[in-house]
């Protein structure tokens, strides 16, 4: 008998699901999205404008555009004509200031800006200030370099007037070339297929993941929460606590305690001294105990998330069945292989695929400890895809690059999610049971 | 027939009712100035821009108008965060009215239309801007307008450590001598790396520490590859410039200096404070930096006496192809789309009375930069500051800038990407440049010039 989805239902959870829909759909969905653009900084987010300017028009040449259109679109001048005077009085300049100049410079050009500026310094009823005075200049100019156009229609209006009968295919390459903002295209993830780096920022993830995963998150979990589980009770407890500390610490603060402890001067590089053994900076200083340290500072807080499921797990496994074994004579070892790991299956099963998940996408630690270095040995997909689209030096920020790194790992942390869930038999936990009650 | 934007009627409009409206009633405007990559030495990058509050309200109130400013400072002490937040809030229109960042991101972000170019608000043919260096005025352009006004100036600078020097058999006329051999191209890169390496070898500094470079991106990286005889730039066209021969020397040359010992392979992306120390402290026999350390070595890091312990040269020259070179990179003040036409002008207006010789001096001195124009060289403060003189004379003439275009950075990034991966021996210099290579083709096609080795 099916239930019937309730109205009242639907009503009480209709701000979760908008919730859901803004801050977690929405931002996936816009992510594909973004991610078959060339979005940067340089070209903007919301739309951009149609400009010419003298480095488009040395690389018009090759791009099939004739040398005379292109010498049309440079024209740079000011010339005081009726048309200029009309247009000046009709955008509001000062009504004595376009007399003075009608009087004094009319049927005047001028080739540069500075010499029309000069002219009009000179002139008596000039407005105090520097940009009145550059607005006023604008009527009276015939050029279109370094004018954004809001829109397409605009800028070919322009092009036409300057260049007219320009031949239609010109026309639209000029359009195409000219335009600041983003467009549509696919070469993102050419980009990243064809990219020398990508392999090696690919081994780095599943690295990193794998090892994780099953060092810490699984094997350290699981002996945690076994061992606090036999422990007495207030030191179990007091273990517990400790091993969630880790998680609690602020991720900042965490991380420049690591550095404390492994840097040049720090706690580790003394011990070594004292031991004898290299003393250097551990966390950047060689590639091996750089990854060493990541795994470790992302094990460390990931451990306790292991230890507390399996934890509650343990304790839901009914004491008869302990009691029972130790009847028998079993020993620690024994109970804990053959009753306490067999009924920890769906557990294991979920620290392990919600963890690849988190672990696929957690990139905040290996930022704040080792920056991806040294080089790009200890980076993985997430912080490469975070650093092309929100931190770059010396370049732009790439959006749509980075949407399309994270599409990528969207793509492979679902096939992954399906692949766990077969592999542990998901739909067997979820059955209907076969049973009727 | 001319076209007239729209912004432009309404900003006519806007200064026709704002006419009728003057004097009536106070004028409040709050103007919002940031600025990237400054500490609390270069606080007088947004300070300025009150004190030319405080000299515009002065002048408006004997003009008989009442006006008042309130300026909104921030200052953003690294680079990575800052360029960020200008961008992002440049969407939704929230950027600062006054921006004060590298000249680098007048290309993107003129591009990207979240500039309004300063050439359409200020006069450079009028007092103070008409005595700002020609070639500062052409590094704050791009594409034909100029889009910023100079905020700073400076050269990035190699400098040794005397007493080192002296320990290895260099006698006092010999160090004096120095930064004349390197500006003749007689004493190279590979000279400096023999000597850090003799350094060493005496005792004087820690393995591994004779040379310390910049441990993380900066233009510095550039001077290398002029060094080796690269150009960033053809003279020519324009276009950028791939040198390939020259990317390879200079990645060679830094797994030189780490297979002889003198610094780590691991060593990019080390910590900036302690590289400060080191460097400051005579723990190092040779590094780079910038004219603007001196102010952080001798206040913060405790170097006394810094002329006693330390001189200075240009970049070397690496090898035959290559010249002795020094990057400046000014910080430019920039206007933002953000606000109404009027806002910009007045910010503009800011920006010139900030530009004044006596009031820039004050960043100028304080954070150890150099003079934007002539006259700065005449204030007493500027003209007593030894270092600053001496700067200005011995480096300043030979600089040259990184080019200012919307593709450099793809550029850039490639070749750090692939210097990092040379120096930590990830992977072979012809490996890497050729990965470098690649990456830049793709991105840039036929917007760059490749030039292959052997030229």
């Amino acid at each position: 008998m099916r239930s019937r989805t309730s109205r009242l239902g639907l009503l009480m959870i209709s701000p979760a699901l908008l919730l859901l829909a803004v801050f977690f759909f929405a931002p996936a969905v816009l992510t594909g999205v973004f991610s078959f653009t060339n979005m940067s900084s340089s070209t903007g987010i919301t739309g951009g404008a149609w400009v010419i300017t003298p480095n488009l028009l040395k690389l018009l040449p090759d791009r099939g555009v004739d040398a005379s259109t292109i010498e049309a679109l440079g024209v740079e001048s000011y010339s005081v004509d009726e048309a200029g005077l009309a247009a000046a009085r009709a955008a509001g300049v000062d009504e004595a200031f376009v007399d003075e100049i009608e009087a004094r410079l009319a049927g005047r050009n001028y080739a540069t800006d500075s010499d029309f500026l000069s002219a009009l310094k000179d002139l008596g009823s000039r407005p105090r200030r520097i940009r009145d005075l550059k607005l006023a200049m604008e009527p009276f100019t015939r050029s279109i370099l370094n004018v954004r156009f809001p829109g397409k229609a605009e800028a070919r209006t322009a092009i036409e007037a300057v260049a007219p009968g320009i031949d239609e295919t010109q026309l639209n390459t000029i359009l195409a070339e000219s335009y600041t903002g983003w467009v549509w295209t696919t070469d993102n993830f050419r980009t990243i297929a064809s990219s020398a780096k990508t392999w090696r920022i690919i081994l780095n993830t599943v690295f990193y993941v794998a090892t994780t995963l099953t060092l810490f998150h699984l094997l350290l979990g699981l002996f945690l929460a076994v061992t606090t589980f036999y422990l007495p009770k207030k030191l179990g407890a007091v273990f517990t606590v400790i091993w969630l500390l880790p998680r609690l610490t602020p991720v900042v603060l965490y991380a420049i305690m690591w550095k404390w402890f492994t840097w040049d001067d720090g706690f580790l590089a003394i011990l070594a001294a004292e031991l004898g053994l290299p003393s250097f900076n551990y966390m950047k200083g060689s590639v091996p105990t750089a990854w060493t340290i990541v795994i470790a500072v992302n094990g460390f807080i990931g451990a306790s998330f292991g230890m507390i499921i399996f934890s509650g797990a343990i304790r839901a496994i009914p004491m008869q069945q302990l009691w029972a074994s130790e009847v028998d004579g079993a020993s620690r070892w024994q109970q804990v292989r053959y009753i306490i790991l067999p009924q920890l299956r769906w557990p294991i099963l979920f620290v392990t695929s919600y963890q690849t998940l988190s672990l696929l996408t957690s990139y905040a630690e290996i930022w704040l400890t080792t920056n991806g270095g040294p080089g790009n040995t200890t980076t993985v997909w997430a912080l490469d895809a975070f650093q092309t689209a929100l931190l770059n030096y010396s370049g732009s920020l790439q959006y749509g690059l980075g949407a399309a790194m994270a599409l990528v790992l969207v793509a492979i942390g679902l096939m992954l999610a399906i692949v766990y869930l077969r592999l542990f038999r998901f739909d067997e936990l979820v059955a209907r049971p076969k049973i009727e009650f | 027939m001319t076209i007239l934007k729209k912004t432009t009627m309404l900003a006519l409009a806007g200064m026709l009712l704002s006419g009728t409206a003057l004097g009536a009633a106070a004028e409040d405007y709050t103007i919002s100035v940031w600025a990237g990559g400054s500490g609390e030495e270069s606080d007088y990058r947004v300070k300025a821009i009150e004190i030319a509050a405080e000299f515009y309200e002065r002048e408006a109130a004997i003009r008989g108008e009442d006006v008042d400013i309130t300026v909104e400072t921030q200052l953003f002490s690294g680079w990575d965060d800052f360029k960020q937040a200008i961008t992002l809030a440049a969407e939704s229109g929230t950027a600062p009215n006054i921006i004060v960042s590298g000249h680098e991101d007048i290309g993107p972000w003129a591009q990207a239309g979240i500039l309004r170019p300063v050439e359409d608000y200020v006069d450079f043919d009028a007092w103070p801007l008409n005595q700002l260096y020609d070639n500062l005025i052409k590094v704050s352009s791009y594409d034909g307008k100029i889009w910023g006004i100079p905020q700073d100036a400076e050269s990035r600078v190699f400098f040794f450590w005397r007493h080192h020097l002296e320990a290895i058999g260099y006698s006092a006329e010999q160090i004096d001598a120095l930064p004349q051999q390197v500006l003749d191209g007689e004493y190279t890169l590979y000279d400096m790396l023999d000597d850090v390496q003799k350094m060493q070898e005496a005792g004087l500094v820690d393995d591994a520490k004779g040379f310390m470079p910049r441990p993380s991106n900066g233009p510095d990286y550039w001077q290398f590859y002029q060094s080796f005889g690269g150009e960033m730039v053809d003279p020519l066209n324009g276009k950028l410039v791939f040198d390939k021969q020259a990317l390879s020397d200079m990645y060679q040359f830094f797994v030189d200096a780490v297979d002889k010992g003198v610094v780590p392979a691991t060593y990019l992306g080390g910590d900036w404070d302690s590289w400060h120390g080191a460097v400051a402290s005579g723990k190092a026999g040779a590094w780079h930096g910038g004219t603007w350390h001196y102010a952080q070595w001798t206040k913060k890091n405790g170097l006394d006496d810094f002329f006693g312990n330390v001189t200075y040269t240009l970049i070397p020259a690496g090898n035959e192809r290559g010249r002795a070179n020094s990057i400046t990179h000014p910080l430019v003040y920039l206007l933002s789309n953000t606000g109404t036409d009027d806002d910009a002008a007045l910010s503009a207006e800011l920006v010139t009375i900030a530009s004044e010789p006596r009031i820039n001096a004050l960043h100028a001195v304080k954070s150890s930069h150099l003079a934007i124009g002539k006259e700065e060289l005449n204030v007493p403060l500027y003209a007593e500051s030894r270092w600053a003189t001496e700067a200005t004379e011995n480096l300043l003439p030979y600089t040259n800038a990184l080019p200012n275009s919307a593709d450099f950075g793809t550029v850039w990034t490639a070749m750090y990407k692939g210097l990092e991966a040379s120096w930590t021996g990830v992977s072979s210099v012809s490996d890497a440049v050729e990965a470098a290579e690649q990456e830049v083709v793709s991105a840039l096609g036929d917007k760059v010039i490749i030039k292959e080795g052997g030229m």
